[in-house]
């Protein structure tokens, strides 16, 4: 028997860490075995992605800006919003798939295992269309004038909390289904919101909208925040920002685990995939 | 009844099931819907920032560009999506029923994939109509002709569409893997003359577009939904017919060459 009481922060910490690393590996592995579908996704995420950049540049040559928004400032979000995507979704492709496997009880084999029911299921696959999006993420930040280490250093920074923000706002919107039946309508809504206010000027939406990218939409810390933070190369805005991921991603777990409640097991037979 | 109306009975049977499978499922519809609102809520947004006290671009006004922006977009939403399925069919070996059976193989995906497109293509329009009173102002319709000239470009923009995907789909006869295909193909079309009319293109790339079918996908409607002209119409529902014809040349062939390849294995 061991001492009693609970385990340190830090070690729970450390293994969710570890964990999450083996899962990555586990999950490239897997990815990697068909090499030239991985490169062909890969590679058409990012030409998707270059096709929008396309558009931009044809548009703002013509207008000059977009509500103060110019070339570069369009391409920074069109960086940091894919790099951030591609993140979450290479290191936990299962955030938009929560819905589906609760429904066709395919949750059990999670609850089985010795592990965390949510990191475990988010973190068991891995989207290889998403490592197109990382890709291009850094690609396009690679060729915008004005790169330093330092903003280097930001905008991976940056990379890292808006990640966990999409993980967290896409998880939460998955994990209606625990509540609503079929949730697949109204997750699918909340990530065309999310996408769609997050690429395009903050500066388009009427004012007394825009409280929304702050809350429920998190487009805000996704994206116009660190284009300001970047811009100006103020780091201070990581207490922003570090402060509001661990937030969004607290009451996602939270709204996981009290979901988690509500589910009744099938009888179904499955495998961890 | 003639042997030309048993034909096109069985194809317009086929596309009715199509329409029937497809209104079963209701809710699919509002995804669709959902997402084109979105798209066009947000580039309405972005028009009326840029065209905020500035005089028009390239011949367009804010109105005009609206309104090119919506009616571009019901071609990529209603008919933008048609590989996906057909590439699963190919590679699924589903393609091997359906070569068996006493109907064209191209002719029966045609009826097949539009007879539920058209529909969901009106239900955009429909849509996008009211969006456009809303963000625009009034529908740019003034005449009979002008509805007739819209309602048949669409109509040959989507069937553009369907053949140039089938063809893209049935590379599958060839390589397994042929999404990326699709996603050039896809994203071109976006960008000549879908999310931005011709005009705003560089002169160099504007002569380009006009040597390919991607002016006949979206710009052909929407131009003649915000600049209608009858000499236009003509000449853009011409080049289309056209596009159209070739585009079903090129599925053809690519469908005989690919069949030749085809291996069937068990049942």
């Amino acid at each position: 028997m061991g001492k009693g009481g609970a385990r340190p922060w830090w070690r729970t910490a450390l293994s969710c860490m570890r964990f999450l690393a083996t899962s990555f590996v586990v999950n490239v592995q897997s990815a990697l075995e068909y090499r030239t579908n991985f490169l062909i996704q890969v590679f058409g995420m990012a030409l998707n992605n270059a096709a929008f950049a396309a558009f931009w540049a044809v548009l703002l040559s013509r207008t000059g800006s977009v509500g103060g928004y110019v070339f570069t400032d369009v391409m920074f979000i069109w960086a940091i919003v894919p790099a951030a995507f591609g993140l979450a979704h290479a290191l936990a492709g299962n955030i938009r798939s929560i819905g589906q496997i609760v429904q066709r009880g395919e949750l059990d084999v999670y609850l089985l295992q010795p592990r965390d029911v949510w990191l475990n299921l988010i973190t068991s696959r891995t989207v290889v269309s998403a490592w197109g999006d990382f890709l291009y993420g850094f690609l396009v930040i690679a060729l915008l004038p004005g790169l330093s280490p330092g903003r280097f250093a930001l905008f991976c920074a940056m990379t890292l909390t808006g990640a966990a923000i999409l993980v967290a706002a896409f998880s939460a919107a998955e994990s209606l289904v625990f509540f609503m039946g079929d949730s697949s309508s109204a997750s699918g809504a909340f990530t065309e919101f999310l996408l769609s206010f997050s690429l395009y000027p903050e500066t388009v939406f009427d004012r007394g909208m825009r409280w929304v990218f702050y809350t429920i939409v998190p487009s805000g810390f996704v994206a116009f925040v660190p284009l300001a933070a970047y811009k100006a190369l103020e780091w201070r805005a990581l207490a922003l920002l570090v402060p509001a991921s661990l937030a969004y991603t607290a009451a996602s777990y939270a709204l996981f685990r009290l979901g988690l409640r509500r589910y009744e097991s099938g009888n179904q037979v499955g495998t961890r995939s | 009844m003639s042997p030309l109306a048993l034909v096109l009975r069985k194809y317009l049977v086929a596309a009715f099931v199509s329409l029937r499978n497809k209104a079963a499922y209701p809710g699919n519809l509002l995804g669709s819907l959902l997402s084109y609102a979105i798209f066009v809520f947000v580039f309405s947004r972005i028009w009326g920032t840029i065209y905020s006290g500035r005089a028009p671009i390239a011949g367009y006004d804010g109105r005009m560009a609206i309104w090119y922006f919506i009616i571009a977009e019901v071609t990529a939403f209603g008919f933008g999506r048609f590989f996906i399925s057909l590439a699963q069919d190919m590679k699924s070996g589903q393609v091997a029923y359906l070569l068996s059976r006493p109907y064209d193989f191209v002719l029966y995906h045609y009826a097949d994939r539009m007879g539920a497109a058209i529909p969901e293509a009106a239900v955009l329009l429909a849509l996008g109509l009211s969006m456009g009173a809303t963000f625009a102002g009034p529908v740019p319709l003034a005449s009979i002709a002008q509805a007739f000239f819209l309602l048949l470009s669409l109509l040959l923009a989507g069937s553009i569409q369907f053949l140039l995907q089938f063809s893209l789909a049935m590379t599958a006869f060839w390589v397994e893997e042929n999404t990326a295909f699709f996603w050039i193909y896809q994203k071109l079309s976006l960008v000549v003359g879908t999310l931005v009319p011709l005009e705003f293109l560089p002169a160099i790339a504007q002569r380009l577009a006009w040597f390919t079918p991607f002016p006949s996908i979206a710009y052909a409607p929407a131009r003649i939904a915000v600049a209608y002209t009858p000499h236009e119409a003509l000449r853009l529902a011409g080049l289309q017919a056209a596009w159209l014809l070739a585009s079903a040349l090129l599925c053809k062939a690519v469908f005989a060459l690919g069949r030749s390849r085809l291996t069937v294995q068990g049942g």
